[in-house]
């Protein structure tokens, strides 16, 4: 057998409706992990369904509470072929977002798949159940055409949390790092940069909520008889951000920005073009950091946000000086910036300007931002054989721009990350309508047979 | 029967648990929210349930006038001749703002009366079905004393004051010869002072107005889109901060009054604004620097975020925000030209770069727009009302030129043609417009006092107003 027939045989898979069949068993548990009575269904995804299939490749799967209270359970299985073979650590969510049952268009709902014309329409084809579907297919028809070997071991962790946040991962990785000694990652997950680009990204960006309040006052007060001497929060905290962001969408302080983009990054971002496809918004070429491409904006350097604005009753107005106002802010950042200096600077930064009573709060814990640099030796690999399968380089991002718990395998595993989605832009992840594309799906079955393939031939391999 | 003898069955019915405090919570209960347009039948029924049989029983014809403009709420004018020389009249709101329940301390109803201690909490207690309640119970006290008022008194009691008294002028002005009358004295809002009554003699008009962005549909991906897409809530928060500073000065000239004359700076000398009990701390900071506080509110523009909104508050989502809102009002004295608001504001955007930002009159139940207006404090009417309440009190009674809030004196000052006068009966901590609205039961006390002591005043031949000394 030979690396083509690997590729000819998973699109045989597709062709032949096993994809189908593997994917519509999972589509059909419904196990969101937003609503607590959905709860037994994430066991069972991972007892039921990943457990045996898992079983019949030869892996031996145990399933751990989350260390977290509240926490969602966390499968691990493990392959080993042999102790001095190299070993490939991946990852896949079983769980999704609510289902929104009623909000489907007539005739397709969350919990059964259906298919119209070359979309695959069900919760979770697209995050997270169709690309662990596809990952675990390739690693099965590598395993078949070298006669039941890989090549590699593998531990593969499934998690079912995701989609809250993923409490308990990073105690979890931590605490169990034997288990997850591995020499390089390799999982899937978001959409590619377009429909038609193959896509290999090495990280993340980060994400970090806070709260900037300003509670001046118990309740508000007329605005004709205290108009003029009751400071109004609403303007307080519009000037205290302007501060911060200017109306450009510039960052104004110099301790929320990120390093100068590496040359490297710079090279691959140069490669790539975003937006511009069919149901996307409109880029505003002004906004943002003056002198970088939109893709540098959006892979690499930081963003600030207000998510949210509120003072008074904007429903409903009335004529009164609104006792208090908030925003939610909220920043997007690239690896080497540490969000612990977000707070402190701002704070800083608003005591000097004199808006000591604008109060900031963590929302919650931050995800860090992470990053392979592309020009490093696992990089180059992966993009050699994605380049390979695909008759063409993919598009590379150093990092995707959303946010993946990524650091707890680059960072408490300290393992190369590679990432190599399978979804779409447009695929109505986290809304009514999820759905994948039957080509994309195809054509990631064929990108990942050939990278699971060259793993398993140890010539070129960049091991340590 | 003498002035006193007026004034002991005035505070007699207002000490009768059964006389003022029984009508005043019959009067809240009906929910007069007239920024709610389903509740104009509340509206409706106030006027005919309650105020046409308090003023029929006083010998007063009333007639309910539908508003001119459709769906917004009706008004009475009730009318006593008594063939005298003079008419006055008088003005009372029975509308009020929306209830905010659940927002209320010890999760009060807004529609449920209820003291505790001096205070008594309900939707428009302060504002201003307490204030025209009060009139009502003081002229019937004159009549019961008297027999007569000595003079003719027509009432107006509208019904959406709230909502920017929208078609009481045009009403007025289409039946002129029904509202006509001399002069014009009534009750609304708030002292300056708790401790000493105060006339107000205008008015801060009001504008509302929205500053809009509206940049695309829908939220997007903040991960993958953010530093692609402006975020609207940034871009509103940097226009505003060109407005007005962070200090609460009108930085945009077209929005400010002309200086603030010599008379009205030394009708202002003798006004202070102190923090009273339960009200808030004021920020001497705050507004145009270099005016007193009483210059400021009752002298000077000022312009509010009423309310601003950008994404889902409640429930922020990882998207940037599609549109940012903010509410905003600009409250003017007279000389402002208030005709020109929204095109001179969108200029200052304009020219300063937010051009995308969008300047509206605001709409619906937050529509609002009053004129400024003012009676000179040199009319013979503004000296005679405060004689009268100087006879109850003895002390000198103070004149503010006009109030901070907003209320509908252009009606008599450009309809009418009137000079107007005002007695507030509220005070300043009272929480109009906001949750846990209340007023101070000895304050109300006392102003059954003075309204009674007026109306009396009024209909004495040793003291009536003497419509030469105008004409003089």
């Amino acid at each position: 057998m030979t690396r083509q027939a690997v590729i000819e045989s998973l699109e045989q898979y597709f062709d032949d409706g096993g994809f189908w069949t593997d994917l519509s068993r999972r589509v059909a548990i419904k196990s969101c992990s937003q609503d607590e009575p959905f709860r037994p269904e994430l066991y069972r995804y991972l007892k039921d369904e990943m457990t045996p299939y898992l079983a019949d490749l030869g892996f031996v799967s145990e399933i751990f509470e989350n260390p977290k209270p509240g926490g969602q359970p966390i499968l691990v299985a493990r392959r080993q072929e042999d102790d001095d073979l190299p070993t490939l650590m991946t990852y896949g969510h079983g769980d999704v977002v609510r289902g929104y049952d009623e909000q489907w268009r007539d005739g397709i709902g969350p919990w059964e798949m259906k298919k119209e014309g070359e979309r695959w329409y069900g919760r979770g084809t697209a995050d997270n159940k169709g690309q662990h579907t596809i990952n675990l297919a390739a690693l099965k028809a590598c395993m078949d055409a070298r006669g039941g070997k890989l090549g590699y071991n593998v531990v593969a962790l499934i998690e079912t949390g995701e989609e809250t946040g993923s409490p308990g991962l990073r105690e979890f990785c931590r605490d169990h790092k034997d288990l997850f000694k591995a020499d390089v990652f390799i999982a899937s997950d978001g959409p590619r940069l377009n429909a038609l680009r193959p896509t290999v990204y090495f990280g993340s960006r980060g994400v970090f909520n806070f709260t900037m309040l300003l509670d001046l006052r118990d309740g508000g007060h007329h605005s004709g008889n205290w108009g003029g001497l009751l400071a109004n929060p609403g303007v307080i905290l519009a000037h205290a951000i302007s501060t911060i962001v200017d109306a450009k969408g510039k960052i104004l302080l110099d301790d929320l920005k990120p390093e100068p983009i590496s040359n490297s990054v710079r090279e691959a971002l140069s490669k790539l073009t975003v937006g511009g496809m069919e149901g996307d918004p409109e880029i505003d070429p002004d906004w943002g950091e003056p002198g970088l491409t939109a893709e540098e904006k959006v892979f690499g350097w930081n963003t600030f946000e207000i998510l949210a604005f509120k003072t008074g009753n904007p429903d409903n107005p009335v004529n009164a000086v609104p006792p208090k106002a908030f925003a939610k802010c909220h920043m997007r950042f690239v690896a080497g910036f540490d969000p612990a200096v977000v707070l402190p600077a701002v704070r800083k930064h608003l005591d000097a300007l004199g808006y000591d009573n604008v109060t900031l709060t963590p929302d919650r814990e931050f995800m860090a931002a992470t990053r392979l640099e592309p020009d490093t030796p696992w990089a180059k690999w992966a993009i050699s054989s994605l380049t390979r399968t695909a008759g063409e380089e993919p598009a590379v991002l150093p990092n995707l721009g959303g946010s993946l718990p990524n650091d707890c395998f680059a960072h408490i595993l300290g393992l190369p990350t590679i990432w190599v989605p399978h979804s779409y832009p447009a695929c109505s992840q986290h809304a009514p309508n999820e759905h994948i594309l039957e080509p994309v799906s195809r054509s990631a079955l064929r990108l990942m047979g050939g990278l699971f393939w060259d793993l398993g031939e140890r010539d070129g391999l960049p091991l340590q | 029967m003498t002035r006193q003898h007026a004034i002991d069955a005035a505070l007699a019915h207002f000490d009768d648990p059964e006389g003022f405090f029984a009508d005043l919570r019959a009067r809240v209960a009906v929910p007069t929210e007239s920024q709610n347009a389903a509740r104009l039948p509340d509206c409706y029924a106030y006027l005919e349930e309650e105020m046409r049989g308090a003023f029929e029983a006083l010998g007063y014809a009333c007639h309910v006038y539908d508003n001119p403009h459709a769906g917004c709420g009706p008004v009475l004018l009730a009318h006593r001749d008594e063939g005298a020389d003079l008419t006055v009249l008088g003005y009372g709101h029975g509308d009020t703002v929306l209830g905010q329940e659940g927002q209320w301390k010890d999760n009060l109803d807004p529609w449920r009366l209820t003291k505790i201690g001096d205070k008594v909490y309900g939707r428009g207690t302060a504002d201003n079905k307490a204030q025209h309640s009060t009139h009502l119970a003081a002229l019937r006290a004159v009549l019961d004393t008297r027999g007569n008022l000595g003079f003719n008194h027509k009432f107006i009691i509208e019904t959406g004051e709230e909502n920017g008294s929208k078609g009481l002028k045009d009403l007025v002005a289409l039946h002129k010869d029904a509202f006509a009358a001399d002069c014009y004295f009534a009750s609304d809002g708030p002292r300056f002072d708790v401790a000493k009554p105060n006339l107000t003699l205008g008015n801060r008009g009001a504008f509302n107005f929205d500053l809009v962005l509206d940049l695309r549909d829908g939220g997007h991906h903040s991960g993958n889109w953010g530093g692609l897409l402006a975020n609207p809530g940034i871009i509103l928060a940097s226009a505003l901060a060109t407005v007005i500073d962070v200090k609460g000065r009108i930085l945009v000239p077209a929005l400010l009054p002309p200086p603030i004359t010599d008379k009205v700076k030394a009708l202002l000398g003798d006004v202070t604004r102190e923090t009273s009990t339960g009200g808030p701390a004021i920020d001497d900071d705050w507004g145009e620097p270099g005016l007193t506080r009483a210059e400021k509110v009752y002298a000077w523009n000022t312009f509010e975020i009423l309310a601003m909104k950008t994404g889902n508050p409640d429930n922020p989502v990882h998207a940037i925000p599609p549109r940012a809102v903010a509410h905003c009002q600009l409250r003017f004295v007279v000389g402002t030209d208030w005709q020109n608001i929204v095109p001179n504001l969108q200029a200052h955007l304009d020219a300063a770069g937010f051009g995308i930002v969008k300047v509206r009159p605001s709409t619906g139940g937050n529509a609002a727009f009053f004129h400024a207006a003012r009676t000179d404090p040199d009319h013979p009417w503004a000296e005679w009302v405060r004689a009268a309440i100087e006879r109850s009190t003895g002390e000198k009674c103070r004149m503010v030129p006009n109030s901070g809030g907003s209320i509908c004196n252009d009606v008599f000052q450009d309809v009418l043609g009137i000079p107007f006068v005002w007695l507030p009966l509220s005070y300043t901590g009272c929480s109009q417009h906001a949750p846990n609205e209340h007023i101070l039961w000895s304050l109300t006390r006392e102003g059954m006092e003075l309204v009674t002591g007026v109306y009396w005043d009024l209909g004495d031949p040793k003291t009536a107003y003497r419509m030469e000394r105008n004409a003089a």
